[in-house]
């Protein structure tokens, strides 16, 4: 243990030197650099407060921005949703003229149907009347019926209208007057002599006389003279009261 | 103690310590260099070494002396990585730490007594810092100066004493017991050679803040 003043002022001077070389060499860089560092991060993390405030800010924009859009969707949809019922409503009540439309139409396609279905019943109730009638007439029409009958076209060719007249006048110019004579009956040579006499006072020309026979008439006779026929049978009667029920209905 | 190699350079004589400082020195500075040569805000892991020593001494100082701590922390921080190597180099076989020479451990100390004075005056006045050494009353003058020198010495030779025992004593158990035996006391040098770093560090940073702040505990009270 002992004290050695050399080593002593040179250990102050080493040891002065040593602080001025870790000063220059190491603490002064070191510090500058952890300085720089924690400026650096300083910069970082106020850019990042900055970014988060800007994000808050963003996203608090956007959140009013979206209760702006749901605002306006909701809205938009309540007049979807009107315009929808207002639609549904007028649709509603097309289908509900077009129904009451069609029901008419059905109604009157089936009034129209009953009154076709009734005409053509009472058409078949007349049908059946007259041929009824005319079953009744067949049973009980015989060779006086039909002389009465043979009278009555007489007694109508003689009170003929002029105009039948002059039309069975006219016929005769020309040539021959067939005249077709068809009835229920066979008719005797009396009548046929009657007849021809009655028809030639009536038409100036000769005539040529066919007699024909048909059950069909029930009882009396028809005469075709050209487009000319003079009924004076049960048949005819019978289809003309059937023809005048249709008309007078 | 300068019982190995010395030599003279005209009047001064140039002992093992000093010798042995120099290489401290020197690789202080080549450690120091190669850790700051390349600086980058992303670190290098000697760069983070580094940092991270830089770094717990200045918050070190920084919890003593927190408004005049950069002024003070070259000087703190040279005297403990100075110790911390000057106290373990001795663990190297064929080197004695420095610090079990009293002439080193007295030149510290001298050097701390100065810059408590220095750092004093330097941020306080002269007029301010030796009115400290009144209060709290005059009549304490005497043991205010006494207690300036009694410290210094208490730092010398605190560290010059367990530095030298520890060597002595595991220098003693090598020879009684031979090969192996001083592992013990060569950890526990360890342990002490970083302890006492710390405590001499750590007492001349007190002295020091005590020294800068004493205006401002005065001005408090």
């Amino acid at each position: 243990m002992e004290f050695n003043l050399s080593t002593f002022v040179l250990e102050i001077i080493n040891f002065l030197i040593l602080i001025w070389i870790l000063q220059r060499l190491f603490y002064k860089p070191l510090l500058e650099v952890i300085a720089k560092r924690k400026q650096f991060i300083d910069q970082s993390l106020n850019d990042a407060k900055k970014l988060q405030q800007q994000a808050e800010e963003q996203r608090s924009f956007y959140e009013n921005r979206q209760k702006l859009w749901e605002q306006e969707k909701q809205a938009a949809t309540a007049a979807l949703h009107q315009q929808f019922e207002i639609e549904r409503r007028a649709q509603l009540d097309r289908l509900n003229a077009d129904l009451e439309q069609e029901r008419q139409k059905a109604k009157v396609t089936l009034s129209k149907q009953q009154q076709e279905l009734q005409q053509q019943a009472e058409k078949q109730a007349l049908r059946n009347g007259a041929k009824f009638a005319g079953m009744l007439l067949q049973q009980s029409t015989g060779p006086e019926l039909e002389a009465r009958l043979f009278t009555l076209l007489m007694d109508n060719l003689t009170v003929l209208p002029e105009a039948c007249r002059q039309s069975l006048i006219a016929l005769g110019i020309k040539k021959t007057v067939p005249v077709k004579l068809t009835s229920a009956y066979p008719l005797t040579a009396e009548m046929r002599q009657q007849l021809e006499q009655k028809l030639g006072t009536l038409v100036n020309s000769p005539i040529n006389f066919q007699y024909h026979q048909d059950q069909a008439l029930i009882a009396g006779l028809r005469m075709d003279i050209g487009a000319w026929v003079l009924n004076a049978n049960l048949q005819h009667e019978l289809v003309g009261f059937a023809e005048i029920s249709y008309e007078s209905e | 103690m300068e019982n190995g190699f010395t030599f003279a350079i005209g009047p001064v004589v140039i002992g093992l310590s000093i010798i042995t400082t120099w290489g401290i020195m020197l690789a202080i500075t080549i450690i120091a260099w190669l850790s700051t040569r390349h600086l980058d805000i992303l670190p290098s892991s000697l760069q983070s070494t580094a940092e991270g020593i830089v770094a717990a001494i200045d918050e070190a100082i920084a919890a003593v002396a927190p408004e005049h701590g950069r002024q003070i922390m070259p000087f703190i921080a040279s005297l403990w990585l100075f110790l911390v190597i000057a106290n373990l180099v001795g663990l190297i076989p064929g080197l004695h730490s420095p610090t079990r020479d009293l002439s080193v451990t007295s030149a510290l100390a001298v050097l701390v007594f100065f810059s408590v004075h220095w750092f004093g005056i330097k941020t306080q006045g002269l007029k301010n810092y030796l009115h400290h050494y009144l209060t709290p009353s005059p009549v304490l003058l005497p043991f205010h100066i006494i207690s300036e020198f009694t410290r210094t010495l208490a730092l010398a030779i605190r560290l010059f004493g367990n530095m030298m025992s520890l060597e002595m004593a595991a220098m003693l158990i090598l020879l009684v017991a031979g090969f192996l035996a001083p592992i013990p006391i060569l950890m526990l040098h360890i342990i002490e050679a970083l302890v006492q770093a710390y405590i001499f560090g750590m007492l001349a940073l007190i002295y020091l803040a005590g020294a800068i702040q004493s205006q401002q505990l005065n001005s408090q009270e």
